[in-house]
């Protein structure tokens, strides 16, 4: 069984069809790069994948294990392993990281019918985690992304990743805004946390970030429909050619 | 300082500052109720800190009326009163804010924030500045909305179910007009505040 199907989705928002019928299939162990010129469809791929209120799936299905994606809310999406790394991560004042991040993960813990992590056990966690993306101490006492540079906010959201260990990680532009040493920290953050049995979606722009993260398919997502497939080869003729070339 | 005055049902309440010096007062009202305050300051060198929450639901409403008078130089206002309003409840605030011509070198401020948890819900604010002094720094803000929607995302995408993801963003909201202990709270008050989740140091 594969990890992710996506079959024949469509989507939209307030009216406007964005996705025209994506297919996607996604086994274990895989990293998947998605590009594509603006207004592709790329961040709504990921939106729709994580529930977002704001988009109409129209047509199609996305199977998560065999498991009917869509019709979840996006907490239990989350709670069987599906995460997003936002593009642009919300600050939320006067909530601690600490506090929403023991939230969420004694939430997972109690779905797959664990017991909740004592005090001790979950700042271990923490301080583990935290060490593999090379976070300061004092960013766990500060409100979720609250103040946080952008660089930091990217590592942030890996640090999440790393507490949360899913099962599908969908990279939305986390190397937009990232200077050459937070980009290679946060990467190597990503690759740390690449097992057998987990995948990756990785979006972006450019084909930087692959250098780090080397993807197993590259996809090219077109007026909402993945129009080219190849491997990590495909990244470096786009660079050089643009995606105009495609239309040739 | 002072043990702090805690308000938590209707009534007329005045205070009289005759003295230097520093007056707390929390107003905690969770069904309909109404309270005015008054706060006159008679001699220069005092301080009042006015912080209040006001969380109802149903179809209840809740008023509170301030009016804090600045009669005297060298004084200081600090007003935070917040509502959350669900269902179908109304809210009201009131904030009069007076400033004599001979009380010289008053820094007031008044906020006024509110968040309504339900498309029924209402809220009317409305501040009112009499100044008739002309060194004084006095400022003045109100806000009403609902809880931010990118954020209840966010946290949901992480596996914070929505209940829990509101009460966070709720209690970070509350925060800064809950006394800082609640020793003196009356139980009843102190019910009120745990059964929502918002009374509990985390």
């Amino acid at each position: 069984m594969s990890l992710l199907e996506i079959r024949n989705l469509r989507a939209s928002i307030a009216g406007k069809e964005i996705l025209k019928g994506v297919n996607l299939t996604i086994n274990e162990g895989e990293v998947h790069a998605i590009m594509g010129p603006n207004g592709a469809g790329k961040s709504t791929l990921s939106a729709v994948l994580t529930g977002h209120p704001a988009y109409t799936v129209t047509e199609g299905q996305v199977l998560l294990h065999g498991k009917d994606l869509l019709s979840m809310p996006p907490e239990q999406r989350a709670r069987e392993g599906v995460f997003l790394s936002f593009q642009y991560p919300v600050e939320i004042p006067g909530v601690s990281m600490v506090n929403f991040l023991r939230t969420a993960v004694n939430e997972k813990r109690q779905y797959e019918g664990k017991e909740p992590l004592k005090a001790t056990e979950f700042l271990k966690l923490m301080r583990e985690k935290r060490a593999l993306l090379e976070m300061a101490d004092k960013l766990n006492n500060r409100a979720v992304n609250e103040g946080f540079s952008g660089g930091e906010k990217k590592k942030n959201e890996i640090f999440q990743m790393a507490m949360l260990e899913p099962c599908l990680s969908i990279l939305d532009e986390t190397d937009s805004g990232l200077d050459i040493d937070a980009l290679r920290i946060v990467a190597a953050g990503v690759n740390k946390l690449k097992t057998p049995n987990n995948a990756s979606i990785v979006i972006t722009h450019y084909q930087r970030l692959l250098d780090y993260i080397v993807p197993d398919f590259v996809h090219v997502l077109a007026d909402g429909q993945i129009v080219k497939t190849g491997t990590k080869e495909l990244a470096l003729e786009l660079e050089q050619k643009g995606y105009e070339w495609l239309n040739q | 300082m002072a043990q702090p005055i805690i308000i938590s049902q209707s009534g007329s309440y005045h205070y009289v500052q005759d003295t230097a010096g520093e007056l707390t007062i929390y107003v905690l009202l969770f069904t309909s109720e109404e309270v005015d305050i008054e706060v006159s300051q008679m001699v220069s060198g005092c301080s009042v800190t006015i912080k209040g929450l006001c969380y109802i639901s149903n179809k209840d409403s809740a008023r509170v009326h301030t009016h804090v008078k600045h009669l005297a130089s060298e004084g200081q206002s600090q007003q935070v009163v917040k509502f959350v309003l669900n269902d179908e409840a109304k809210g009201e605030f009131f904030g009069e804010l007076y400033i004599a011509k001979d009380a010289q070198h008053i820094d007031a401020q008044q906020t006024n924030r509110n968040i309504l948890l339900s498309r029924q819900a209402s809220m009317r604010t409305r501040p009112q500045l009499i100044i008739y002094a002309d060194d004084v720094k006095a400022s003045h803000g109100a806000t009403t909305g609902q809880l931010d929607e990118n954020a209840l995302f966010y946290m949901q995408q992480r596996g914070i179910s929505k209940s829990t993801a509101q009460q966070l963003l709720l209690q970070a909201f509350v925060k800064d007009v809950l006394p800082l202990s609640l020793d003196g709270v009356s139980e009843h008050i102190q019910e009120r505040l745990l059964s929502l989740g918002i009374g509990e140091e985390v």
